[in-house]
């Protein structure tokens, strides 16, 4: 008897959680967001986000949503549906980032043609189109939900990405989006501008409602080139940062130099605080605005060219002075807590080369603002051999087992050389003990 | 007395020495100057390619050098081409190279903000880019992967991103 009551009362319990959650399921539905563009090109654009403006304070990530929130970022972008969707402590990214009022762009990932997708293939198409579709009836009721971006660069990073065919099917992909889902905009993602591009898209795709532009040395001056080149349409910065590999100088082995913590933190700043500038501060249509606002690249890490190249956040988590100038971009105020900033460096050997074994001596001061103690790890790693464009995934090349002399551990190291012939980095990643960091590389040639 | 003449001999030795190794010293010096000096055939091409060069090679002196000589020669023609502007110079890529003494005066200005900048001399590089907003702002710079880039607008950048290095410092 006691054992049947107790049954009931488990089934009554589980019943009653089961419909919380399927109330909860189609409370979210139901509440589910709502963006709009107005204006026009005379007077300029707005997003406006459940009747509120909205200007796009954004990263382009998959995680750390609850730092983002506290950066004064408000916007998040993915590049496709799966990491949208992905579970991390029980909960999807866009239930993350509605927890903690972030609204994100969904990626719908696009094939690209130098992955051997093929525009020409009807199965492909079908195929994709399927995707797309499904993609959006998942997650089209989703408070978060900010906008759809219809692929990312499947033009090609170079060229002139003025295929006819791609923006044909990225317009009728446009149309099924819009079909299935009208209160949200559609974004296509292009790598860079150029007239020809530009002028495809507005012939051959013209339901695209935003072109998201990833830019990364000309991004201060992105919206005098769009207006240069005609573009009459909201726009956003869908990605931006340092200056990439393959702008940059280089060493006589081809090794790119990367910027300083310290350059790449002024290059984020002056790039988010342009962008800013060029959105609508309050709605009002006034200045011709059509910037809608920017997505820094990267919320994360990732091995491109170097594992530190574009990461705006260690490996490790800790953000970085250049989280601390888009804080400061975003919101005019620093974060409470602040990275270390590079003040001077002696690497004598940078960009030199350098006999097997050589004894090396390298010295960096740091200060940190809030006077932490701040730790440091140095590493010698290969020169990257699995370099790709367009932001393909690359190998990760192999930390050095070095000979440490002196200095393990503090601003300055004596270390050995590798006797192996070859390109090599030194790293030193610096931190702070309370969650932010710092990371600079010197590349030098072993040779006997 | 014969020590004595060895001794004159000697110091005689030593002032000719001096005056050998002094006269080296000058001699080398006029020699960098007069590398520093080689503007080739001075059109402001030239110039700003030689500035490039120099930039990359570090040689800070020299992009001073350039800038000032290709300034001292076509900044008066500069600055005419740019008054007769209101935007960026469109059309095909021969009409924008017809201004080419605005655009060579305005680049060289944006390697000399560079350099300054590479040397941590921020505020004269400030300067150098103020210089090439306000005076050039319309030049183009021809870049050999096919198309022409606007050093006023990257200059704009620059100015921001070292106003907020500055502030790192604060």
């Amino acid at each position: 008897m006691i054992r049947t009551q107790i049954v009931k009362s488990i089934l009554d319990n589980v019943t009653f959680l089961f419909l919380c959650a399927l109330v909860a399921q189609t409370s979210v539905a139901a509440d589910g967001s709502r963006v709009r563009i107005r204006g026009s090109a005379k007077d300029g654009y707005q997003l406006y986000v459940n009747e509120e403006h909205f200007v796009i304070r954004g990263v382009g990530g998959t995680s750390h949503i609850e730092l983002l929130s506290s950066c004064g970022g408000n916007a998040i972008r993915t590049w496709d549906a799966a990491s949208a969707e992905k579970k991390v402590d029980g909960k999807s990214l866009l239930d993350h980032a509605y927890d903690k009022n972030i609204f994100v762009t969904v990626g719908l990932w696009l094939g690209h043609e130098r992955h051997g997708f093929r525009y020409d293939d009807p199965n492909s198409i079908t195929q994709q189109r399927d995707e797309v579709v499904n993609a959006i009836k998942r997650l089209k009721n989703h408070p978060a939900l900010l906008c759809w971006g219809l692929g990312n660069e499947m033009e090609g990073p170079d060229g002139k990405g003025d295929s006819v065919q791609i923006w044909k099917e990225v317009n009728t992909l446009a149309s099924l989006v819009k079909k299935h889902d009208p209160d949200h905009p559609v974004m296509t993602v292009v790598a860079n501008v150029n007239d020809a591009k530009l002028a495809t898209i507005k012939k051959y795709a013209p339901l695209i409602d935003i072109l998201g532009v990833n830019v990364y040395s000309g991004s201060v001056g992105m919206d005098k080139t769009l207006r240069d080149l005609g573009w009459e349409k909201p726009y956003c910065v869908s990605e931006y940062g340092p200056p990439g590999p393959w702008e940059v100088a280089s060493t006589t082995w081809k090794a790119p130099l990367e910027p300083s913590s310290r350059s790449k933190a002024s290059t984020y700043f002056a790039a988010t605080s342009s962008i800013l500038d060029a959105t609508s501060k309050d709605g009002t249509q006034v200045g011709q605005k059509y910037c809608l606002g920017g997505y820094a690249f990267l919320w994360g890490h990732k091995q491109e060219t170097t594992a530190t190249w574009f990461g705006m956040l260690l490996p490790t988590g800790e953000k970085t002075l250049v989280v601390d100038a888009m804080t400061k971009a975003w919101t005019g105020s620093w974060p409470r807590n602040r990275a270390p900033i590079l003040q001077s460096n002696r690497i004598t050997f940078a960009g030199k080369r350098v006999g097997p074994g050589e004894i090396l001596d390298a010295h960096v001061e740091y200060r940190d603002p809030d006077s932490d103690d701040l730790s440091y790890i140095w590493e010698i790693v290969k020169e990257s051999t699995d370099r790709k464009i367009g932001g393909d995934a690359e190998k990760r090349p192999d930390i050095i087992e070095s000979r440490v002399i002196d200095g393990s551990g503090s601003d300055q190291i004596r270390i050995q050389a590798p006797q192996k012939t070859g390109g090599y980095r030194l790293f030193v990643t610096v931190r702070d003990g309370h969650g932010s960091g710092c990371s600079e590389n010197w590349p030098f040639f072993v040779s006997p | 007395m014969r020590n004595s003449g060895m001794i004159q001999k000697l110091n005689r030795m030593k002032l000719r020495w001096c005056v050998l190794l002094v006269l080296v010293a000058v001699l080398s010096s006029v020699k960098s100057d007069l590398l520093a000096q080689d503007f080739g055939d001075s059109k402001s091409s030239t110039l700003v390619t030689k500035a490039w060069e120099a930039l990359a090679a570090g040689e800070h002196d020299n992009v001073t050098a350039y800038t000032k000589k290709c300034c001292e020669l076509y900044q008066d023609e500069a600055k005419k081409q740019q008054s007769s502007l209101s935007d960026f110079a469109g059309g095909d890529d021969d009409t924008i190279h017809s201004y080419w003494a605005l655009n060579d005066v305005g680049t060289i200005l944006f390697i000399q903000g560079e350099s300054l900048s590479q040397q941590g001399k921020s505020s004269e590089a400030v300067e150098a880019y103020k210089s090439l907003v306000d005076d050039y702002g319309f030049c183009q710079c021809w870049d050999p992967q096919g198309w022409f880039w606007k050093p006023s607008e990257a200059a704009v950048a620059k100015i921001k991103e070292l106003d907020f290095d500055a502030q790192l410092d604060d």
